[in-house]
């Protein structure tokens, strides 16, 4: 087991390695350039090459990358051409903000998802299993932007119950009832989409291991049906849906940059897209790193919860 | 089961609902500005965009500055100035005893560290910075010198009669060598001038703070306290302001005006801003080297439609790259007429009966472009109306800029904003001969030698009347010879809570909530 986990943590270096080529080259092939955009328009061909040479931008692709690696395995992402701060910080402060957003979308998708899926498949074309197909349909077909922009008029604007967008108020605020207050509709809209696919697998899952025989024999031995759901149905059921929970979890962590934006959410997503729209080069890098990092960080969690949820799977 | 999940569902709710907190009562004198963007950077020598520029223009101040609605010049730092007779040489008396927020004084030494750090490669601070407008704004300056404390004489390469409108530009704002000398490279994060209010914090992605400056020299102010929040969402932004979480808003879209007119809790205020909304004609590609055909697609277009339904009044008709109304600008001049008939009576002229075609690049939005595709769209319908098929090509700005220097352009959609009515600042970079790109921003490829040398003719002299006649007259030819489709004006618009009072929008986008009082 430990030497399971540490060939996959020492195959985060290859992983990283080739995202940050990927991206690398796709920021650099893709039509834009940073000096452009910082200048404005007014600059001459001069400023152009002056600043293109100071941020070392006039120098072959190759050369670029292996100096920017260099600093990278020294612990420093370089300073963001834009906004000249250090992109290391500047990528950790956002991403606290998106860590919180995403959790709580994930604990809310996982409960909700599950919840919906074990009562849909308990009584299938139930009312309520009925209902919740076509809720799931809705959710699954709403863009982030919309469900985001119908959540802040409702609840925002016309009933005043929360408010519209940030992570805290601008003034007061700033403690954990002022951040739940802000998050509620972020994590809302981000989680939607997630809790649908979630609760669709989690009935499929359920309905196929509720059929098994022993689920038979568990109801003819006379077992409660709340036992025979819970400890030998779902359980039984978890492996599917862990792994569709771990593949949403970096789902939402890629949605975040959609709702953070709707919402003005301070998170590593918006952050991304000021990089991009700027071609802000070490910014983006940095930002993809740190997002790459966690997806596989999720995913090895999800192995080693496959081991936990059934003892027969063993990893050497 | 299904009883207990429901059951839990409800519990879940009302904890929820529970620790959903009442807005905040917003303290009294602390003003909250919503943002279109968030600020890049706060050097002002560096600052490029809209965000930044409002932000920055509320720390640091130049040396001459505009009254409250107009772009005039005026005295800021400086007191007064003398300009020599060949106008190479403008002297100018600092305001005594102004200093920085930091303590510094303000003096000659400062004018001079806050210029030459941008154009002088020499400069220990030079190399901290992008400093953008080195060339375009400061090129033309030789020296700057000090003469004593409170004199300082900038000496010019050759007259340029706008100097007095370039240095009230952003990038001449007089910063504090002291707070550049020991920040360095992240005084853009903590800059320190001598303006209304002092910088206090920024909280990437959430907030910007300001606070009073209790010395400043020009007025006491009436607020403590400014925060500026980036909010990219247009709904978001309106929402915070209708349920009173932001006062004052800035650039509201087109489509919301209408509603916040309507609103009771809201004023808007609209006003017209020194930028000019163009399309752009290759002017060297056949079929545009035809000034008949240029004409005639100025004709086909309706102005008064794109005005009226796209930007829903936010917007004044144009009739050339200078303000209407301001010192420059001949007010005899009409704009181009709808008047599709006499645009294919010229196409025929011109030898295009039957029309032809083409290809318009727009960006999907930026800086200053309005609603850059539907306004296009328009101009495609305009223009097939009178037999030239156009194709649009829509981009991402970035890319779009990046396009823009291949010179393959035909036709494209671009704005400028001079920040000042001198039409010296919009003309000559835009149109004249030697601003060609990739060197300069002559995207159109414009070229009349006349007009060349009407506005060199009208940089040499300081008198203002007679610059005046010779940009009436410039102005003149760009109708008769049009480098582009001229297109509009950008009416700004800005939405306040009822609360604020004294506030209004000037000309230059500039955005002077220190003007603020809160009920």
């Amino acid at each position: 087991m430990r030497r399971y986990l540490a060939r996959r943590l020492l195959l985060l270096v290859p992983v990283l390695a080739g995202v940050s080529i990927v991206i690398f080259m796709v920021l650099h092939l893709s039509p834009g350039d940073p000096v452009e955009i910082m200048l404005g328009s007014q600059a001459t061909q001069e400023d152009r090459a002056r600043l293109r040479g100071d941020l070392g931008l006039d120098q072959p692709l190759h050369v670029q990358y292996v100096r920017w690696l260099g600093h990278v395995v020294r612990g420093d992402l370089g300073r963001s051409l834009w906004m000249k701060r250090p992109v290391l910080a500047e990528v950790l402060g956002r991403f606290k903000a998106t860590l919180i957003l995403t959790g709580t979308a994930l604990v809310l998708s996982t409960v909700v998802g599950i919840a919906l899926g074990v009562a849909s498949a308990s009584r299938p074309h139930s009312v309520l299993d009925r209902t919740s197909t076509v809720a799931s349909l809705f959710g699954a077909s709403m863009p982030a932007f919309w469900l985001g922009i119908v959540l802040m008029v409702v609840f925002a604007l016309h009933l005043g119950w929360l408010p519209a967008s940030g992570m805290y108020a601008p003034y007061g605020g700033g403690d954990l009832r002022d951040l739940l207050a802000h998050l509620v509709l972020p994590a809302v809209t981000l989680a939607a989409a997630s809790v649908t696919i979630v609760a669709r697998l989690t009935r499929a899952a359920m309905l196929e291991t509720l059929s098994q025989d022993y689920i038979r024999t568990a109801r003819a031995k006379g077992v409660v049906e709340r036992r025979v759901v819970l400890r030998h149905g779902l359980k039984n059921a978890l492996i599917p849906i862990v792994t569709v929970i771990g593949v949403q979890a970096g789902y939402l962590l890629g949605g975040a940059v959609l709702t953070e934006t709707v919402f003005a959410w301070p998170g590593v997503g918006t952050l991304m897209v000021q990089g991009i729209l700027a071609r802000d080069f070490p910014l983006v890098q940095g930002c993809v790193l740190v997002v790459a990092l966690s997806f596989v960080l999720v995913n090895l969690a999800v192995d080693l919860l496959y081991a936990w949820l059934d003892p027969r799977i063993r990893y050497e | 089961m299904i009883v207990t999940t429901a059951r839990l569902a409800m519990l879940t709710l009302i904890l929820a609902l529970g620790v959903v907190a009442p807005a905040v009562a917003q303290p009294a004198g602390t003003l909250v500005v919503g943002l279109v963007a968030e600020p890049v950077n706060l050097d002002p020598a560096q600052v490029t965009d809209l965000n930044s520029n409002r932000v920055g223009r509320r720390i640091a101040e130049t040396l001459v500055t505009f009254p409250e609605e107009s772009t005039r010049i005026v005295p800021g730092l400086a007191e007064s100035w003398v300009v020599s007779k060949d106008g190479r040489r403008y002297t100018f008396k600092l305001r005594k005893g102004v200093s920085f927020h930091d303590g510094t004084p303000l003096d000659a030494e400062a004018v001079k560290f806050s210029i030459d750090r941008q154009i002088n490669p020499e400069h220990p601070f030079n190399k901290l910075g992008k400093y953008p407008f080195a060339n375009f704004f400061f090129g033309n300056i030789k020296a700057v010198e000090v003469v004593d404390p409170l004199t300082v004489e900038f000496v010019l390469k050759e007259p340029r009669a706008s100097f007095l409108a370039v240095l009230t530009a952003g990038a001449a704002s007089i910063v504090s060598p002291t707070a550049v000398r020991k920040y360095g490279q992240d005084y853009a994060l903590t800059p320190v001038g001598t303006g209304p209010f002092k910088y206090v914090s920024w909280e990437r992605g959430q907030r910007v703070v300001l606070e009073r400056n209790p010395s400043y020299w020009r007025f006491p102010l009436k607020l403590d306290r400014v925060i500026y929040r980036p909010i990219v969402e247009d709904q978001a932004r309106l929402t915070e302001l209708l349920t009173g979480a932001l006062d004052l808003i800035v650039g509201t879209p087109p489509d919301y005006v209408g509603q916040l007119e309507a609103n009771p809790k809201v004023t808007l205020l609209k006003q017209v801003g020194a930028h000019v909304w163009y399309l752009g004609i290759n002017n060297q590609r056949k079929p545009f080297d035809d000034k008949r055909v240029r004409q005639a697609l100025n004709y086909a277009v309706n102005k008064d439609a794109i005005v009226r339904d796209v930007l829903k009044g936010t917007g004044s008709l144009s009739v050339g790259p200078v303000l209407p109304k301001t010192w420059g600008a001949d007010g005899g001049l009409k704009p181009y007429p709808y008047d599709p008939e006499r645009a294919r009576k010229l196409l025929t002229e011109a030898g295009y009966p039957g029309g032809f075609t083409t290809t318009l690049w727009v960006p999907e939005s930026g800086s200053g472009m309005q609603s850059p595709v539907a306004m296009s769209t328009v101009i495609q319908s305009n223009l097939k109306a009178v037999g030239v098929n156009v194709s649009l090509q829509t981009m991402e700005w970035g890319a779009y800029l990046a396009k823009l220097r291949s010179k393959d352009q035909e036709l494209f959609a671009l704005s400028w904003m001079a920040g000042n009515e001198d039409p010296d600042m919009v003309m000559y970079p835009l149109l004249h001969s030697s601003q060609w790109t990739p060197n300069g921003p002559n995207r159109a490829l414009y070229k009349n030698e006349k007009f060349d040398e009407i506005l060199h003719q009208a940089r040499l002299t300081t008198d203002e009347k007679k610059r005046a006649d010779l940009y009436r007259q410039a102005q003149r030819i760009l109708v008769d010879d049009p480098p582009w489709i001229f297109i509009d004006h950008e009416i700004q618009t800005a939405a306040h809570a009822k609360r604020v009072q004294g506030f209004k929008l000037h000309p230059s986008f500039d955005l002077r909530v220190e003007t603020i009082s809160l009920r």
